[in-house]
């Protein structure tokens, strides 16, 4: 099953499952989704439940705002991350602050689920990775699943959680196959990372396309050179499971940490920040990072795959952390 | 830490001559620092209040801060363990701060560390792995980035002392310079049972082969015998050496030395004569008296002769400067003024440095023969056997002589086979003639 497919599959679950849950988004219904993933759930279930919005992030965010702090469980499709700046407020002032200002009394169990990521010539308005902006935010839950498996289970448990969670998809990762789990009660635990492979060398940290990068290296370094990598998809941003990256850092004294997105202040600023602090007596090396060139992203295709944390720089990197080339 | 000497890189604190907390004024001896060449006292800058920073046996690079003066009315700093840190801070916002040692080295001061002062580079799980096993990581040598150790360095060391019959040895590596009844050091093993570390464990090893050696003892290099040893390394590793040798025949300059003993003062040794000799043949081929480096001949313009003494447990090249132009007197005095300081240790660097050429003699041990490692950059060092009476063919007739074996070890990058054979032959002409060498 594709990633796009288990999305679709969680959705079909969760509104078979709870009456309280209800899809918008732009052109999630009569066109299916822009990206497809909410392909013919208006036809099995509705237009109360599959609601197509006008283009208008701010307005239907704020109306998932609204049901959801009126017992609604809404899953909020916004076209891609970049197009949720339009709705910054309503996201970080409202949804993520409603529990704590209402005392827990009013809670605000939105989704919005959204995908990031380049790659696709889309230039440099819609071809972010700005994961860091609401993993900033307390009171925000945020999840970037990186396998089918994940895209299933991390959109479940965000829908049944009590509190906003944006569900952080890929659009590259949308094609990717892998096994999926079809019992409608498998979820995966929010805030728990896993270990996508094992490895003893150095332990490569990453999130969403940066894990499917990340394992394709590994295979490369072990088949070449006989190096194993650990790679580590964190699968949840806020909460950050530390207990499992510092376990694999402990085991392997190395750490790199990637990411998709610009680096300066990103989530692989905050990972090796915590990493030298929670790793400080376990580390052999500086905690390495990698990330998107610090530019806004080109249109060429040989300048946008040169910008990315492609697979030849993602290598390099790994090898600089291992101290076998210059940093 | 002062820099005592052209080739020093650092130093060890071996021994303070000022209590911390006391006054010191100024050209008073403060503390005694081993450099790669000698130990040193070094004498306090200026009058003050001596705060230690570096501890004895501390070895640090040049420019880490190894003490504070303060001056009348200047406070002390936090007690022991953190008094580097306040100053260097200070250091660092380029603010007044306490007289130092020296005043200028303070810039390169190390940033922080709980070490006080020691920038060691190590990374914080070699550091961690040392520390649970009471490694010395002072003794090692780092193979990351910029030296660093890393932690397959100290795994290395560690099982280089986990070979059989090393546990005496572990013992014994703790820190160079701690006293034997320090009790636990800092760094004293961590129960082993934590972290579920892999290195070896020092279980009771069951009886091993290789306990055919006995007991292993293992001594770190003192900063000379580190020196020693690398340059003699890398003089064979290097150095194309050939050998010419050559006998002289020494019954003239004995003759010579039993009517210079009538004389009042110092009697020239056997080796002074060489020494001189030596010196009078540099003069006359530059190419003896300099040196292949980089690509090119580097000649010197004086005769410089470094003479081979052995100091306890160590090597040690005190130069005679100008020597061609120092008479035999003057030379033996110097030669033995020299030895005498080496063995009694007040020997300095600059006594140390500036050698163009070496001679080794071993005679002494009755040792006829032997062949000496240059000492690189020179292009040669001559080894002088013992003066021994053998038989020798003169006139047709075999006759009891003393005789003086020579080989002369040449860097062939600069020297020729002819160019050294005539050396060494103006070498024994000048023993078997030596007037010349009377003036």
């Amino acid at each position: 099953m594709t990633y796009r497919e288990a999305l679709r599959l969680a959705l079909r679950e969760e509104l078979a499952r709870d009456e309280r849950v209800f899809v918008m988004g732009e052109e999630v219904g009569v066109f299916d989704g822009a990206y497809k993933v909410t392909a013919g759930l208006l036809d099995e279930f509705g237009p109360d439940r599959v609601r197509d919005t006008p283009i208008s992030e701010e307005g239907f965010v704020g109306a998932g705002v609204g049901a959801a702090m009126l017992g609604e469980r809404p899953v909020v499709e916004i076209m891609t991350l970049n197009f949720l700046l339009v709705a910054m407020d309503q996201v970080v002032n409202h949804a993520a602050k409603i529990g704590a200002m209402f005392g827990g009394q009013v809670r605000c169990p939105l989704v919005i689920r959204t995908p990031n990521g380049a790659g696709n010539q889309l230039t440099a308005q819609h071809s972010q990775s700005f994961d860091q902006y609401f993993a900033h935010v307390p009171g925000l839950k945020v999840v970037a699943p990186a396998t089918p498996a994940d895209a299933k289970g991390l959109l479940k448990s965000a829908i049944r959680d009590d509190d906003p969670v944006l569900v952080l998809e890929n659009l590259r990762i949308y094609t990717e196959k892998g096994e999926v789990p079809l019992d409608p009660e498998h979820l995966t635990p929010i805030g728990r990372a896993r270990v996508a492979r094992q490895g003893r060398d150095l332990t490569i940290v990453a999130h969403s396309y940066a894990v499917v990068r990340a394992l394709a290296v590994a295979e490369k370094l072990a088949r070449e050179r006989g190096l194993e990598a650990e790679v580590i998809d964190l699968r949840s941003l806020r909460p950050l499971d530390m207990e499992t990256v510092a376990a694999s850092v402990a085991k392997t004294n190395r750490a790199l940490c990637v990411e998709e997105g610009w680096p300066t202040y990103g989530v692989t600023a905050e990972l090796a920040a915590r990493v030298q602090h929670a790793c400080f007596d376990d580390l052999d090396a500086p905690v390495e990072r990698l990330g998107m060139a610090e530019v806004p992203l080109p249109y060429a295709k040989s300048l946008e795959t040169a910008a990315l944390p492609n697979e030849a720089r993602l290598e390099r990197a790994a090898l600089a952390t291992l101290e076998l080339v210059p940093a | 830490m002062p820099r005592l000497s052209d080739s020093m890189e650092e130093g060890t604190v071996v021994r303070w001559l000022v209590a911390d907390g006391e006054r010191v004024a100024k050209g008073e001896p403060l503390v005694e620092i081993e450099t790669d060449k000698a130990t040193m006292t070094y004498e306090a800058d200026a009058d003050g209040l001596v705060r230690h920073v570096a501890r004895e046996g501390d070895t640090l690079p040049i420019g880490a801060v190894i003490a504070h003066l303060l001056l009348e009315g200047e406070t002390a700093t936090a007690p022991d363990g953190t008094q580097a840190q306040p100053a260097s801070r200070q250091a660092e916002r380029g603010e007044d701060r306490p007289t130092t040692l020296p005043a200028a080295v303070l810039a390169a001061a190390p940033e922080r560390g709980r070490e006080a002062g020691v920038r060691l580079k190590a990374s914080p799980v070699a550091r961690r792995i040392a520390a649970e096993h009471g490694l010395d990581l002072a003794a090692l040598s780092g193979s990351g980035r910029d030296g660093r150790i890393v932690k397959a360095d100290v795994e290395a060391a560690l099982a280089a002392r986990a070979q059989p019959g090393a546990e005496a040895a572990a013992a014994a590596a703790p820190g160079n310079g701690g006293s034997a009844e320090a009790g636990p050091s800092p760094a004293a093993p961590a129960p082993q049972t934590t972290g579920g570390n892999t290195a070896p464990s020092p279980a009771p090893t069951p009886p091993q082969p290789a306990a055919a050696k006995g007991e292993v003892t293992l001594t770190e290099l003192t900063r000379l015998q580190q020196v020693v040893a690398r340059r003699m390394a890398e003089s064979r590793a290097t150095v194309p050496a050939f050998t010419v040798e050559a006998s002289a025949d020494m019954e003239a300059v004995i003759a010579l030395r039993e009517r210079l003993k009538e004389l009042p003062g110092v009697t020239p040794s056997l080796n002074d004569f060489v020494l001189k000799a030596c010196a009078l043949a540099l003069r006359e081929q530059p190419k003896v008296n300099g040196a292949y480096r980089d690509g090119r001949f580097e000649l010197y313009g004086r005769v410089n002769i470094g003479v081979a003494v052995a100091a306890e447990d160590a090597l040690v090249v005190p130069t005679v400067f100008d020597a061609d132009r120092k008479s035999i007197g003057q030379i033996a005095r110097e030669a033995r003024a020299l030895a005498e300081r080496v063995r009694a240790g007040t020997i300095t660097p600059p006594e140390l440095s500036g050698g163009t050429f070496t001679v080794s003699n071993l005679g002494m041990y009755g040792i006829r023969s032997f062949e000496a490692v240059i000492n690189p950059p020179q292009a040669a060092i001559l080894a002088v056997g013992a003066v021994e009476q053998r038989p020798a063919v003169r006139d047709g007739r075999i006759v009891a002589r003393h005789l003086v074996d020579l080989r002369l070890s040449c860097d062939h990058r600069i020297l020729y086979g002819a160019e050294a054979a005539e050396f060494l032959a103006r070498v024994v002409r000048l023993l078997e003639s030596p007037l010349a060498l009377a003036l």
